[in-house]
C-alpha cells in the first residue's frame, strides 16, 4: 500500500494504478476470448473510480471527493457492461470497443510504468548523491 | 490477477477459434461426401458450442477466488451435428440414388462456411492482439527496475 511505499506517495499511487491496469487487461482479454460465446455478457470495470477508492484512503494524496473507504486495489468492482447491446445469441461483446479499450489500457499502463521508472530513478539519483557518491 | 492469467485467457480464445477453424475445414472438405464414415447417410455439418470458463489453473487463484465470474476464458463444450435435412440432388446414375433418382448430399452451405471462417479468423486475430498487449505490458513492467 501507499503507506509502505515510504518515500513518495506518488510511487504508491502508480503502483496501484499499474495493478488496476493489469486487472483491466484481464477483463478485456476475457471479453475478447468470449466474443463468440452465446449468452456471455461483456464485463467492465471503472478504472478511475477504483483508483480513487484505492488511493483515497491515503491522506498524503488529496483526491477531490475521494471516499474514505479502503478497497483492495487488486480487487476492483467488475460489473456487466451497461452499454452492451445484446446480439441474437445474447452476447453483448463489441469487439471494436474492446480493442479500443485495450489499446488505451496498454498505453496508460506504459505511461504509469515509465513514470514509476523515472520516480525510482530520481530516488536512486538522490541516494547515490547525484550519481557520483559510491 | 497476473499477466499469465490474462495470457491464459487469450490462449483459451486462440484454442477455441482454432477448433472452430477445424470444424469449418472439415465441413468444406466434406461438402460433397454422400457416405459418412459410420455409414449413417451423408456427412452432416459440424459446429461448436462455446461456453465461458472460469480460469482456475493455479492453487493460488482457487484460494483467493478473485477471478470468480469476472475474468473468464472460453472453452468448447460440445461439437454438434447440424440437424438440417440433407440437400437432395437429382442424379439417377449415382450408386446412392434413391428410388426416385435423388441423392442425399451434405447439408453444408459453402457460403455460410466461408463467412464463418472469416469470423473465426478475425476472432483469432483479436485474441493474438490481446495476448501481445499483455506481453508488451509485462515487458514494460520489467523495465521499471532498470
Amino acid at each position: 500500500m501507499i503507506e509502505n511505499a515510504g518515500f513518495d506517495p506518488i510511487i504508491g499511487a502508480l503502483n496501484t494504478s499499474l495493478n488496476l491496469r493489469l486487472h483491466n487487461q484481464g477483463v478485456i482479454s476475457s471479453n475478447i476470448a468470449n466474443a463468440d460465446t452465446p449468452g456471455y455478457k461483456a464485463k467492465t470495470m471503472d478504472f478511475e473510480t477504483a483508483l480513487r477508492d484505492a488511493i483515497g484512503a491515503d491522506n498524503g494524496l488529496k483526491v477531490e471527493g475521494a471516499k474514505k473507504r479502503m478497497t483492495d486495489p487488486t480487487n476492483p468492482e467488475i460489473y456487466d457492461d451497461p452499454d452492451g447491446v445484446e446480439g441474437l445469441d445474447g452476447n453483448t461483446v463489441d469487439r471494436a470497443r474492446e480493442m479500443a479499450r485495450m489499446a488505451e489500457n496498454q498505453l496508460m499502463y506504459d505511461a504509469s510504468a515509465e513514470m514509476l521508472r523515472r520516480k525510482l530513478g530520481m530516488l536512486k539519483y538522490a541516494i547515490t548523491e547525484g550519481g557520483g557518491g559510491r | 490477477m497476473d499477466f499469465f492469467t490474462s495470457m491464459r485467457i487469450s490462449a483459451s480464445g486462440l484454442d477455441a477459434q482454432m477448433k472452430r477453424m477445424n470444424t469449418i475445414s472439415s465441413n468444406i472438405a466434406n461438402a460433397e461426401v454422400t457416405e459418412s464414415a459410420d455409414g449413417s447417410g451423408p456427412y452432416r455439418k459440424k459446429d461448436l458450442v462455446l461456453a465461458a470458463q472460469t480460469d482456475r489453473e493455479s492453487f493460488d487463484e482457487v484460494l483467493k477466488g478473485q477471478l470468480d465470474e469476472h475474468a473468464q476464458g472460453v472453452q468448447v463444450v460440445e461439437v454438434y451435428e447440424d440437424q438440417r435435412p440433407p440437400r437432395m440432388v437429382y442424379n439417377p446414375s449415382h450408386p446412392q440414388a434413391n428410388a426416385d433418382g435423388y441423392v442425399a448430399m451434405p447439408n453444408v452451405n459453402p457460403v455460410e462456411e466461408m463467412a464463418n471462417m472469416i469470423a473465426a479468423q478475425r476472432s483469432y486475430e483479436a485474441n493474438v492482439t490481446a495476448l501481445n498487449a499483455a506481453k508488451a505490458m509485462a515487458l514494460k513492467g520489467l523495465e521499471i527496475g532498470k
